[in-house]
Protein backbone atom coordinates (compact mmCIF):
# COMPACT_ATOMS: atom_id res chain seq x y z
CA UNK A 1 0.00 0.00 0.00
CA UNK A 2 1.37 3.34 -1.38
CA UNK A 3 1.08 6.23 0.94
CA UNK A 4 -0.24 8.91 -0.74
CA UNK A 5 0.35 12.41 0.40
CA UNK A 6 -3.28 14.17 1.55
CA UNK A 7 -4.43 16.62 -1.75
CA UNK A 8 -4.52 19.89 -0.54
CA UNK A 9 -7.46 21.47 0.18
CA UNK A 10 -9.10 23.92 -2.04
CA UNK A 11 -8.71 28.10 -1.05
CA UNK A 12 -11.73 29.82 0.11
CA UNK A 13 -10.64 31.65 -3.52
CA UNK A 14 -11.41 28.59 -5.46
CA UNK A 15 -14.53 27.10 -3.11
CA UNK A 16 -16.21 30.74 -3.25
CA UNK A 17 -15.23 32.58 -6.13
CA UNK A 18 -15.68 29.30 -8.76
CA UNK A 19 -19.46 28.80 -8.16
CA UNK A 20 -19.66 32.92 -8.16
CA UNK A 21 -18.15 32.89 -11.37
CA UNK A 22 -20.63 30.33 -12.68
CA UNK A 23 -23.78 31.48 -11.51
CA UNK A 24 -22.49 34.98 -12.68
CA UNK A 25 -21.82 33.58 -16.18
CA UNK A 26 -25.77 31.79 -15.98
CA UNK A 27 -26.86 35.37 -14.65
CA UNK A 28 -24.70 37.36 -17.58
CA UNK A 29 -26.17 34.78 -20.35
CA UNK A 30 -29.55 36.00 -19.32
CA UNK A 31 -29.15 39.11 -19.13
CA UNK A 32 -28.05 39.85 -22.56
CA UNK A 33 -31.08 37.76 -23.54
CA UNK A 34 -28.71 34.90 -25.33
CA UNK A 35 -31.88 31.94 -26.44
CA UNK A 36 -30.13 29.60 -28.15
CA UNK A 37 -33.40 28.41 -30.52
CA UNK A 38 -33.70 32.93 -31.29
CA UNK A 39 -30.38 32.41 -32.05
CA UNK A 40 -30.47 29.53 -34.91
CA UNK A 41 -33.63 31.47 -36.00
CA UNK A 42 -31.36 34.58 -36.65
CA UNK A 43 -28.37 32.67 -37.98
CA UNK A 44 -31.46 32.12 -41.47
CA UNK A 45 -31.08 35.73 -42.29
CA UNK A 46 -27.24 34.98 -42.48
CA UNK A 47 -27.17 35.46 -46.30
CA UNK A 48 -27.67 39.60 -46.45
CA UNK A 49 -24.43 39.68 -44.65
CA UNK A 50 -22.25 36.60 -45.42
CA UNK A 51 -23.25 37.13 -49.58
CA UNK A 52 -22.15 40.52 -50.10
CA UNK A 53 -19.37 40.12 -47.78
CA UNK A 54 -17.89 37.05 -49.92
CA UNK A 55 -18.86 39.03 -53.00
CA UNK A 56 -16.15 41.85 -52.52
CA UNK A 57 -16.40 44.72 -55.05
CA UNK A 58 -12.76 45.37 -55.55
CA UNK A 59 -12.24 48.00 -58.14
CA UNK A 60 -14.66 50.39 -56.07
CA UNK A 61 -12.78 50.01 -52.59
CA UNK A 62 -9.37 51.33 -54.78
CA UNK A 63 -10.53 53.76 -56.40
CA UNK A 64 -12.62 55.22 -52.98
CA UNK A 65 -10.41 54.56 -50.04
CA UNK A 66 -6.76 55.16 -50.69
CA UNK A 67 -7.33 58.84 -49.49
CA UNK A 68 -8.87 57.93 -46.73
CA UNK A 69 -6.15 55.02 -45.74
CA UNK A 70 -3.40 57.41 -46.04
CA UNK A 71 -5.21 59.66 -44.09
CA UNK A 72 -5.62 56.65 -41.43
CA UNK A 73 -2.00 56.66 -41.58
CA UNK A 74 -1.08 59.51 -40.88
CA UNK A 75 -3.48 60.18 -37.94
CA UNK A 76 -1.30 57.22 -36.43
CA UNK A 77 1.73 58.45 -37.21
CA UNK A 78 1.26 62.17 -35.46
CA UNK A 79 -0.77 60.78 -32.52
CA UNK A 80 1.74 58.55 -31.37
CA UNK A 81 4.55 60.74 -31.59
CA UNK A 82 2.85 63.47 -30.08
CA UNK A 83 1.13 61.30 -27.46
CA UNK A 84 4.77 59.53 -26.67
CA UNK A 85 6.38 62.53 -26.23
CA UNK A 86 3.97 63.76 -23.69
CA UNK A 87 4.31 60.79 -22.20
CA UNK A 88 8.62 60.56 -21.83
CA UNK A 89 8.40 63.50 -19.13
CA UNK A 90 5.16 62.35 -17.53
CA UNK A 91 5.93 58.92 -16.92
CA UNK A 92 9.50 60.13 -15.01
CA UNK A 93 6.89 61.83 -12.79
CA UNK A 94 4.67 58.83 -12.10
CA UNK A 95 8.06 56.42 -11.15
CA UNK A 96 8.58 56.14 -7.85
CA UNK A 97 12.20 56.00 -8.78
CA UNK A 98 12.72 59.10 -10.14
CA UNK A 99 10.00 61.55 -8.61
CA UNK A 100 10.35 61.18 -4.52
CA UNK A 101 7.93 63.69 -3.74
CA UNK A 102 5.36 60.87 -2.88
CA UNK A 103 2.51 63.32 -3.22
CA UNK A 104 3.19 64.35 -6.77
CA UNK A 105 3.85 60.98 -7.40
CA UNK A 106 0.63 59.95 -6.72
CA UNK A 107 -1.06 62.93 -8.53
CA UNK A 108 0.53 61.71 -11.87
CA UNK A 109 0.04 57.88 -11.47
CA UNK A 110 -3.48 58.61 -11.13
CA UNK A 111 -3.92 60.66 -13.58
CA UNK A 112 -2.78 58.26 -15.97
CA UNK A 113 -4.51 55.62 -14.88
CA UNK A 114 -7.77 57.87 -15.18
CA UNK A 115 -6.51 59.01 -18.89
CA UNK A 116 -6.50 54.79 -19.38
CA UNK A 117 -9.46 53.68 -18.09
CA UNK A 118 -11.32 55.93 -20.97
CA UNK A 119 -11.86 54.07 -23.83
CA UNK A 120 -9.96 55.43 -27.15
CA UNK A 121 -13.49 55.92 -29.29
CA UNK A 122 -15.30 57.49 -26.03
CA UNK A 123 -12.01 59.74 -26.08
CA UNK A 124 -12.88 60.37 -29.86
CA UNK A 125 -16.72 60.65 -29.08
CA UNK A 126 -15.99 64.03 -27.42
CA UNK A 127 -13.16 65.36 -29.33
CA UNK A 128 -15.06 65.80 -31.81
CA UNK A 129 -18.16 67.22 -30.21
CA UNK A 130 -14.88 69.77 -28.55
CA UNK A 131 -12.89 70.28 -31.66
CA UNK A 132 -15.15 69.47 -34.66
CA UNK A 133 -15.79 66.70 -36.54
CA UNK A 134 -12.08 65.34 -38.47
CA UNK A 135 -9.22 64.20 -38.04
CA UNK A 136 -7.84 66.50 -35.89
CA UNK A 137 -10.09 64.98 -33.37
CA UNK A 138 -9.08 61.61 -34.37
CA UNK A 139 -5.33 62.56 -33.56
CA UNK A 140 -6.35 64.35 -30.21
CA UNK A 141 -8.15 61.00 -29.30
CA UNK A 142 -4.90 58.59 -30.05
CA UNK A 143 -3.19 60.96 -28.87
CA UNK A 144 -4.65 60.40 -25.68
CA UNK A 145 -4.64 57.00 -26.30
CA UNK A 146 -0.92 56.30 -26.67
CA UNK A 147 -0.12 59.16 -23.74
CA UNK A 148 -1.99 56.45 -21.40
CA UNK A 149 -0.31 53.24 -22.47
CA UNK A 150 3.28 55.00 -22.72
CA UNK A 151 2.95 55.89 -19.30
CA UNK A 152 2.13 53.05 -18.09
CA UNK A 153 4.44 50.88 -19.43
CA UNK A 154 7.71 53.36 -18.89
CA UNK A 155 6.66 54.41 -15.76
CA UNK A 156 6.38 50.76 -14.73
CA UNK A 157 10.31 50.32 -16.68
CA UNK A 158 11.49 53.35 -14.76
CA UNK A 159 10.33 51.54 -11.42
CA UNK A 160 12.50 48.76 -11.99
CA UNK A 161 15.71 50.69 -13.73
CA UNK A 162 19.30 49.67 -12.09
CA UNK A 163 19.98 52.11 -8.76
CA UNK A 164 23.65 52.15 -9.79
CA UNK A 165 23.98 55.00 -12.15
CA UNK A 166 21.64 57.23 -10.35
CA UNK A 167 23.77 56.84 -7.16
CA UNK A 168 26.63 57.65 -8.95
CA UNK A 169 25.54 60.35 -10.48
CA UNK A 170 24.54 61.42 -7.23
CA UNK A 171 27.64 61.16 -5.59
CA UNK A 172 29.13 63.17 -8.19
CA UNK A 173 27.07 66.12 -6.92
CA UNK A 174 24.70 65.75 -9.79
CA UNK A 175 21.49 67.74 -8.87
CA UNK A 176 18.18 65.79 -9.32
CA UNK A 177 17.36 66.54 -12.73
CA UNK A 178 20.46 66.21 -13.80
CA UNK A 179 20.81 62.78 -12.02
CA UNK A 180 17.80 61.64 -13.73
CA UNK A 181 18.68 63.04 -17.17
CA UNK A 182 21.86 61.22 -17.13
CA UNK A 183 21.96 58.19 -15.48
CA UNK A 184 17.75 57.59 -15.94
CA UNK A 185 16.71 58.08 -19.31
CA UNK A 186 19.87 56.62 -21.09
CA UNK A 187 18.67 53.08 -18.76
CA UNK A 188 15.09 53.64 -20.72
CA UNK A 189 15.42 54.87 -24.44
CA UNK A 190 15.59 51.68 -26.28
CA UNK A 191 12.70 50.22 -24.04
CA UNK A 192 10.84 53.87 -25.18
CA UNK A 193 11.43 53.26 -28.86
CA UNK A 194 10.47 49.82 -28.86
CA UNK A 195 6.97 50.88 -26.65
CA UNK A 196 6.77 53.81 -29.56
CA UNK A 197 7.04 51.46 -32.06
CA UNK A 198 4.72 49.19 -30.20
CA UNK A 199 2.39 52.15 -30.06
CA UNK A 200 2.11 53.06 -33.10
CA UNK A 201 0.59 49.47 -34.45
CA UNK A 202 -1.87 49.90 -31.90
CA UNK A 203 -2.84 53.23 -33.19
CA UNK A 204 -2.71 52.35 -36.88
CA UNK A 205 -5.58 49.96 -35.75
CA UNK A 206 -7.38 52.16 -33.62
CA UNK A 207 -7.42 54.85 -36.26
CA UNK A 208 -9.10 52.17 -38.28
CA UNK A 209 -12.45 52.59 -36.09
CA UNK A 210 -12.09 56.27 -35.40
CA UNK A 211 -14.02 57.22 -38.36
CA UNK A 212 -17.50 55.28 -37.20
CA UNK A 213 -17.98 58.54 -34.98
CA UNK A 214 -16.37 61.27 -36.92
CA UNK A 215 -12.80 61.56 -36.12
CA UNK A 216 -11.66 61.05 -39.78
CA UNK A 217 -10.07 58.32 -41.61
CA UNK A 218 -11.37 55.04 -43.45
CA UNK A 219 -13.54 54.49 -40.74
CA UNK A 220 -15.41 56.93 -42.21
CA UNK A 221 -15.98 55.12 -45.92
CA UNK A 222 -16.80 52.02 -43.61
CA UNK A 223 -19.53 54.02 -41.65
CA UNK A 224 -21.27 55.19 -44.93
CA UNK A 225 -21.09 52.10 -46.51
CA UNK A 226 -22.17 50.34 -43.00
CA UNK A 227 -25.20 52.03 -42.59
CA UNK A 228 -26.76 51.31 -45.89
CA UNK A 229 -25.33 47.60 -45.48
CA UNK A 230 -23.30 47.61 -48.46
CA UNK A 231 -20.79 44.67 -46.93
CA UNK A 232 -19.69 43.91 -50.52
CA UNK A 233 -17.88 47.24 -50.39
CA UNK A 234 -16.95 46.87 -46.98
CA UNK A 235 -14.98 43.80 -47.46
CA UNK A 236 -12.47 44.91 -49.66
CA UNK A 237 -11.82 47.39 -47.62
CA UNK A 238 -11.44 45.60 -44.52
CA UNK A 239 -9.20 43.37 -46.47
CA UNK A 240 -6.78 46.02 -47.36
CA UNK A 241 -6.85 47.31 -44.22
CA UNK A 242 -5.70 44.30 -42.97
CA UNK A 243 -3.48 43.77 -45.28
CA UNK A 244 -1.62 47.08 -43.98
CA UNK A 245 -1.77 46.54 -40.46
CA UNK A 246 0.27 43.04 -41.32
CA UNK A 247 2.51 44.92 -42.90
CA UNK A 248 3.23 47.71 -40.85
CA UNK A 249 3.47 45.36 -37.74
CA UNK A 250 6.30 42.82 -39.62
CA UNK A 251 8.36 46.59 -40.54
CA UNK A 252 7.97 47.90 -36.99
CA UNK A 253 8.99 44.05 -35.35
CA UNK A 254 11.34 44.35 -37.99
CA UNK A 255 12.97 47.57 -36.73
CA UNK A 256 12.69 46.65 -32.99
CA UNK A 257 14.94 43.45 -33.43
CA UNK A 258 17.44 45.67 -34.56
CA UNK A 259 17.10 48.18 -31.95
CA UNK A 260 17.06 45.99 -29.06
CA UNK B 1 38.18 67.36 -19.25
CA UNK B 2 38.49 64.38 -21.98
CA UNK B 3 35.40 63.19 -22.85
CA UNK B 4 35.61 60.18 -24.94
CA UNK B 5 33.74 61.21 -28.05
CA UNK B 6 30.49 59.75 -29.72
CA UNK B 7 31.24 57.33 -32.95
CA UNK B 8 30.17 58.98 -35.93
CA UNK B 9 27.96 56.32 -36.86
CA UNK B 10 25.86 56.92 -33.92
CA UNK B 11 25.49 60.47 -34.43
CA UNK B 12 24.42 59.77 -38.16
CA UNK B 13 21.77 57.76 -36.61
CA UNK B 14 20.65 60.04 -33.91
CA UNK B 15 20.33 62.90 -36.43
CA UNK B 16 18.48 60.97 -39.54
CA UNK B 17 15.90 59.29 -36.54
CA UNK B 18 15.09 63.13 -35.29
CA UNK B 19 14.84 64.41 -38.89
CA UNK B 20 12.93 61.30 -39.90
CA UNK B 21 10.41 61.39 -37.18
CA UNK B 22 10.07 65.35 -37.54
CA UNK B 23 9.53 64.88 -40.92
CA UNK B 24 7.24 61.98 -40.39
CA UNK B 25 5.26 64.41 -38.16
CA UNK B 26 4.96 67.63 -40.40
CA UNK B 27 3.72 65.58 -42.81
CA UNK B 28 0.97 63.89 -41.28
CA UNK B 29 0.37 67.54 -39.85
CA UNK B 30 0.14 68.98 -43.42
CA UNK B 31 -2.37 65.95 -45.10
CA UNK B 32 -4.92 65.84 -41.92
CA UNK B 33 -4.92 69.61 -42.21
CA UNK B 34 -3.77 70.61 -38.72
CA UNK B 35 -2.12 74.13 -38.31
CA UNK B 36 -0.94 75.61 -35.17
CA UNK B 37 -3.66 77.50 -34.19
CA UNK B 38 -5.55 74.34 -34.00
CA UNK B 39 -3.16 72.82 -31.56
CA UNK B 40 -3.28 75.93 -29.80
CA UNK B 41 -7.14 76.43 -29.60
CA UNK B 42 -8.02 73.29 -29.10
CA UNK B 43 -7.02 73.30 -25.26
CA UNK B 44 -9.51 75.58 -24.57
CA UNK B 45 -12.06 73.88 -26.36
CA UNK B 46 -12.14 70.68 -24.24
CA UNK B 47 -11.99 72.93 -21.38
CA UNK B 48 -15.11 74.44 -22.65
CA UNK B 49 -16.42 70.64 -23.18
CA UNK B 50 -15.34 69.55 -19.51
CA UNK B 51 -16.69 72.87 -17.74
CA UNK B 52 -20.68 72.23 -20.11
CA UNK B 53 -20.67 69.02 -18.15
CA UNK B 54 -20.37 70.13 -14.19
CA UNK B 55 -22.34 70.45 -12.39
CA UNK B 56 -22.96 66.46 -13.10
CA UNK B 57 -26.49 65.65 -13.84
CA UNK B 58 -27.44 63.15 -10.61
CA UNK B 59 -30.91 63.25 -10.77
CA UNK B 60 -32.60 59.77 -10.24
CA UNK B 61 -34.33 60.28 -13.62
CA UNK B 62 -30.45 59.75 -15.45
CA UNK B 63 -29.16 57.10 -13.21
CA UNK B 64 -32.08 55.03 -13.71
CA UNK B 65 -30.99 55.02 -17.47
CA UNK B 66 -27.46 55.12 -16.93
CA UNK B 67 -27.24 51.65 -14.54
CA UNK B 68 -28.43 49.00 -16.52
CA UNK B 69 -26.67 50.35 -19.27
CA UNK B 70 -23.20 50.31 -17.46
CA UNK B 71 -24.09 46.94 -15.79
CA UNK B 72 -25.25 45.82 -19.58
CA UNK B 73 -21.59 46.56 -20.19
CA UNK B 74 -20.33 44.33 -17.32
CA UNK B 75 -22.49 41.55 -18.88
CA UNK B 76 -21.65 41.70 -22.24
CA UNK B 77 -17.97 41.83 -21.48
CA UNK B 78 -18.59 39.07 -18.52
CA UNK B 79 -20.25 36.39 -20.83
CA UNK B 80 -17.83 37.20 -24.27
CA UNK B 81 -15.06 36.12 -22.09
CA UNK B 82 -16.78 33.15 -21.09
CA UNK B 83 -17.14 32.63 -24.81
CA UNK B 84 -13.84 33.45 -25.70
CA UNK B 85 -12.59 31.10 -22.38
CA UNK B 86 -14.09 28.16 -23.47
CA UNK B 87 -13.63 28.07 -26.87
CA UNK B 88 -9.92 29.25 -26.94
CA UNK B 89 -9.06 26.76 -24.18
CA UNK B 90 -9.11 23.50 -26.36
CA UNK B 91 -7.87 25.87 -29.19
CA UNK B 92 -4.75 26.48 -27.78
CA UNK B 93 -3.65 22.56 -27.06
CA UNK B 94 -3.87 21.90 -30.84
CA UNK B 95 -2.22 25.43 -31.68
CA UNK B 96 0.79 24.77 -28.85
CA UNK B 97 3.51 23.20 -30.85
CA UNK B 98 4.98 20.78 -28.18
CA UNK B 99 1.45 19.49 -27.93
CA UNK B 100 0.25 18.82 -31.79
CA UNK B 101 2.91 18.44 -34.05
CA UNK B 102 3.82 20.27 -37.30
CA UNK B 103 0.74 20.92 -39.96
CA UNK B 104 -1.95 21.38 -37.41
CA UNK B 105 0.00 23.69 -35.09
CA UNK B 106 0.87 25.95 -38.03
CA UNK B 107 -2.76 26.09 -39.05
CA UNK B 108 -4.12 26.67 -35.74
CA UNK B 109 -1.79 29.37 -35.62
CA UNK B 110 -2.52 31.17 -38.43
CA UNK B 111 -6.74 30.81 -37.65
CA UNK B 112 -6.26 32.16 -34.46
CA UNK B 113 -3.73 35.36 -36.62
CA UNK B 114 -7.16 35.91 -38.69
CA UNK B 115 -9.38 35.89 -36.24
CA UNK B 116 -7.40 38.14 -34.08
CA UNK B 117 -7.07 40.91 -36.75
CA UNK B 118 -10.80 41.58 -37.10
CA UNK B 119 -11.56 44.45 -33.99
CA UNK B 120 -14.28 43.69 -32.19
CA UNK B 121 -15.97 46.87 -33.92
CA UNK B 122 -15.96 45.19 -37.04
CA UNK B 123 -16.90 41.91 -36.15
CA UNK B 124 -20.00 43.55 -33.87
CA UNK B 125 -21.36 45.36 -37.15
CA UNK B 126 -21.11 42.39 -39.30
CA UNK B 127 -22.95 40.54 -36.71
CA UNK B 128 -25.62 43.10 -36.13
CA UNK B 129 -27.81 42.16 -39.36
CA UNK B 130 -28.00 39.09 -37.82
CA UNK B 131 -28.81 39.51 -34.72
CA UNK B 132 -29.79 42.47 -34.43
CA UNK B 133 -29.38 45.52 -32.16
CA UNK B 134 -28.51 44.63 -28.69
CA UNK B 135 -26.37 43.05 -26.12
CA UNK B 136 -25.97 39.55 -27.97
CA UNK B 137 -24.77 40.64 -30.84
CA UNK B 138 -21.73 43.28 -28.66
CA UNK B 139 -21.17 39.57 -26.89
CA UNK B 140 -20.82 37.81 -30.23
CA UNK B 141 -18.27 40.27 -31.29
CA UNK B 142 -16.15 39.74 -28.15
CA UNK B 143 -16.29 36.73 -27.72
CA UNK B 144 -14.96 35.88 -31.06
CA UNK B 145 -12.16 38.14 -30.91
CA UNK B 146 -11.81 36.98 -27.36
CA UNK B 147 -10.71 32.85 -28.92
CA UNK B 148 -8.09 34.83 -31.44
CA UNK B 149 -6.61 36.74 -28.69
CA UNK B 150 -6.56 34.64 -25.85
CA UNK B 151 -5.62 31.30 -28.02
CA UNK B 152 -2.77 32.68 -28.80
CA UNK B 153 -1.58 33.33 -25.37
CA UNK B 154 -2.84 30.29 -23.51
CA UNK B 155 -0.81 28.27 -26.77
CA UNK B 156 2.22 29.72 -25.54
CA UNK B 157 1.95 29.18 -22.20
CA UNK B 158 1.57 25.28 -23.23
CA UNK B 159 4.55 26.15 -25.50
CA UNK B 160 6.22 27.02 -21.72
CA UNK B 161 5.60 24.66 -19.97
CA UNK B 162 8.49 22.37 -18.11
CA UNK B 163 8.87 18.97 -19.90
CA UNK B 164 10.03 16.97 -16.49
CA UNK B 165 6.56 16.39 -15.12
CA UNK B 166 5.18 14.79 -18.36
CA UNK B 167 8.81 12.61 -18.72
CA UNK B 168 7.93 11.31 -15.03
CA UNK B 169 4.09 10.66 -16.29
CA UNK B 170 5.11 8.65 -19.72
CA UNK B 171 7.93 6.91 -17.46
CA UNK B 172 5.45 5.49 -15.06
CA UNK B 173 3.78 4.21 -17.84
CA UNK B 174 1.18 7.27 -18.06
CA UNK B 175 -1.08 7.70 -21.35
CA UNK B 176 -1.34 10.57 -23.41
CA UNK B 177 -4.51 11.63 -21.65
CA UNK B 178 -2.51 11.38 -18.72
CA UNK B 179 0.09 14.00 -19.77
CA UNK B 180 -2.58 16.01 -20.69
CA UNK B 181 -4.65 16.05 -17.32
CA UNK B 182 -1.75 14.98 -15.23
CA UNK B 183 1.05 17.27 -16.48
CA UNK B 184 0.22 19.80 -18.62
CA UNK B 185 -3.45 21.53 -17.46
CA UNK B 186 -1.91 21.38 -13.51
CA UNK B 187 1.01 23.47 -14.92
CA UNK B 188 -1.09 26.10 -17.42
CA UNK B 189 -4.00 26.69 -15.32
CA UNK B 190 -2.83 29.32 -13.03
CA UNK B 191 -1.49 31.68 -15.84
CA UNK B 192 -4.62 30.79 -18.50
CA UNK B 193 -6.69 31.74 -15.79
CA UNK B 194 -5.28 34.60 -15.21
CA UNK B 195 -5.13 35.92 -18.74
CA UNK B 196 -8.88 35.08 -18.44
CA UNK B 197 -9.46 37.77 -16.54
CA UNK B 198 -7.15 40.24 -17.90
CA UNK B 199 -9.10 39.47 -20.84
CA UNK B 200 -12.16 40.55 -18.93
CA UNK B 201 -10.83 43.96 -18.31
CA UNK B 202 -9.77 44.29 -21.90
CA UNK B 203 -13.60 43.30 -22.82
CA UNK B 204 -14.83 45.61 -20.51
CA UNK B 205 -13.44 48.48 -22.54
CA UNK B 206 -14.06 47.41 -25.63
CA UNK B 207 -17.87 46.20 -25.02
CA UNK B 208 -18.23 49.91 -23.42
CA UNK B 209 -17.46 51.19 -27.00
CA UNK B 210 -19.38 48.52 -28.67
CA UNK B 211 -22.84 51.14 -28.16
CA UNK B 212 -21.61 52.83 -30.60
CA UNK B 213 -22.73 50.49 -33.75
CA UNK B 214 -25.93 50.04 -31.67
CA UNK B 215 -24.44 46.85 -29.95
CA UNK B 216 -25.41 47.52 -26.55
CA UNK B 217 -24.05 48.94 -23.37
CA UNK B 218 -23.22 52.23 -22.40
CA UNK B 219 -21.65 53.55 -25.25
CA UNK B 220 -24.61 54.30 -26.59
CA UNK B 221 -25.63 56.14 -24.09
CA UNK B 222 -22.73 58.24 -24.34
CA UNK B 223 -22.90 58.96 -28.05
CA UNK B 224 -26.81 59.60 -27.53
CA UNK B 225 -26.28 62.11 -24.79
CA UNK B 226 -23.44 64.06 -26.48
CA UNK B 227 -25.80 64.29 -29.84
CA UNK B 228 -28.44 65.82 -28.17
CA UNK B 229 -25.37 68.19 -26.35
CA UNK B 230 -26.64 67.02 -23.22
CA UNK B 231 -23.21 67.36 -21.50
CA UNK B 232 -23.90 67.05 -17.44
CA UNK B 233 -25.31 63.91 -18.49
CA UNK B 234 -22.77 62.66 -20.83
CA UNK B 235 -20.62 63.30 -17.63
CA UNK B 236 -22.50 61.42 -15.29
CA UNK B 237 -21.98 58.56 -18.26
CA UNK B 238 -18.65 59.12 -18.46
CA UNK B 239 -18.02 59.02 -14.73
CA UNK B 240 -20.22 55.78 -13.87
CA UNK B 241 -18.08 54.25 -16.91
CA UNK B 242 -14.78 54.91 -14.99
CA UNK B 243 -16.20 53.81 -11.59
CA UNK B 244 -17.23 50.69 -13.39
CA UNK B 245 -13.72 50.34 -14.94
CA UNK B 246 -11.75 50.61 -11.93
CA UNK B 247 -13.48 48.75 -9.84
CA UNK B 248 -13.57 45.86 -12.16
CA UNK B 249 -9.87 46.22 -12.47
CA UNK B 250 -8.82 46.29 -9.12
CA UNK B 251 -10.79 43.17 -8.53
CA UNK B 252 -9.86 41.12 -11.75
CA UNK B 253 -5.77 42.26 -10.77
CA UNK B 254 -6.41 41.34 -6.99
CA UNK B 255 -7.55 37.69 -7.70
CA UNK B 256 -5.26 37.57 -10.95
CA UNK B 257 -2.09 38.32 -8.13
CA UNK B 258 -3.86 35.46 -5.21
CA UNK B 259 -3.59 33.19 -8.22
CA UNK B 260 -0.37 33.05 -9.68
CA UNK B 261 1.57 34.78 -6.30
CA UNK B 262 -0.28 32.68 -4.15
CA UNK B 263 -1.46 32.97 -0.96
CA UNK B 264 0.55 35.60 1.23
CA UNK B 265 1.90 33.79 4.12
CA UNK B 266 2.48 36.26 7.14
CA UNK B 267 6.11 35.87 8.68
Amino acid sequence: MINIPPKPKASYLAKIGLPFAFMFSIFSFNMIDFNFSDFQNNLQNRKIVTEPLFNPKWQWAWDNTSSALLETIQIAILASIIGCAIALPLSFYASRATNLNKFSYFLYKSFLNLVRTIPDLFWAMMFTVAVGIGPFAGVLALVMFSLAIMGKLLSETIDSIDPGPMEAAKATGASHNQTVFTSALPQVLPNFTAYFLYIFELCIRASVILGLVGAGGVGRIIETQRIFLRFDRISPIIVIILAVVILIEQFSVWIRKKIL
Amino acid sequence: MNLPKQPLNQKIFKYSITSLIILASLWSAAGLEITLDRIIDAPKQIGILVGAMFPLDLSQEAFSRIIPKVFESLFIAWAGTVIGSFYSFPISFLAANNFTKGIVSKATKQILNIIRAFPELILAFIFLPITGLGPLTGTLAIGIHSIGTLGKLSSEVIEGIDEGPLEAIKSSGGSKINELTFGIIPQVMPTITSYWLYRFEINLRASAVLGVVGAGGVGQELINQLRFRDFPRAGTVLICTIVLVLTADAVSAAIRNRIIKGKLVKS
